[in-house]
């Protein structure tokens, strides 16, 4: 069966991907690990803070170069659709969110959280085209 | 859009892989086309009418 796993598009991305996210996760605990919650900016924490980041694009750049490699138009079309559907809940989670903070005292989200958002937004997509598909 | 790519693809006595196989796509894909979920681009269109060797209007009708 041709599906997703044996595009070579997918074995690319995989090889892009799947770096990047250990890097990330890697550099996270770097950064919490060598830098103080108190500690001030300077070259040294910022650089160290802007490493996670750094790998954040590179997911997210894995992530375009496979939708625009994949070769299968149908296949491309329901990633495009995860991706719309993820955007617009972690759109959706932001803007709400945002407000309530504004106008409670509720907890504040982290503008970081964003991403990892995004992501469980793409698993909630899946599931969604998953079940309406069949 | 309706089609008769199932009717062809039986009458050939193809699997929905096989002729994933031979257009270069996947088995969802034939499968999505098919039951009317998902209406080809003209490129695969014409890779399926060339296959069949049936004018795209003979494969693809209006609903």
């Amino acid at each position: 069966m041709r599906s997703i796993p044996r595009d070579p598009a997918y074995s690319r991305f995989q090889k892009r991907f799947i770096p990047a996210s250990v890097i990330y996760v890697g550099a996270i605990g770097l950064a919490s690990l060598l830098i103080p919650d108190d500690a001030k900016a300077s070259s040294l924490t910022i650089g160290i803070a802007l490493l996670p980041g750094l790998a954040c694009i590179a997911m997210i750049w894995a992530m375009a170069r496979w939708l625009v490699e994949m070769d299968d138009e149908y296949l491309r079309l329901i990633e495009i659709k995860k991706a719309l559907m993820a955007t617009g809940i972690a759109l959706a989670i932001a803007a709400t969110w945002g407000l309530l903070e504004l106008y409670t005292d509720v907890p504040k989200l982290p503008v970081f959280m964003i991403f990892p958002i995004w992501c469980g937004g793409l698993a909630v997509a899946q599931l969604w085209i998953r079940v309406s598909d069949k | 859009m309706k089609n008769r790519l199932k009717v062809l693809r039986a009458e050939r006595d193809w699997s929905q892989q096989d002729l994933a196989d031979a257009l270069s796509v996947s088995r969802q894909s034939v499968n999505a086309i098919e039951t009317g979920k998902y209406d080809p681009s003209l490129p695969l269109a014409f890779r399926i009418s060339d296959l069949f060797e049936h004018p795209i209007e003979e494969i693809f009708l209006r609903d």
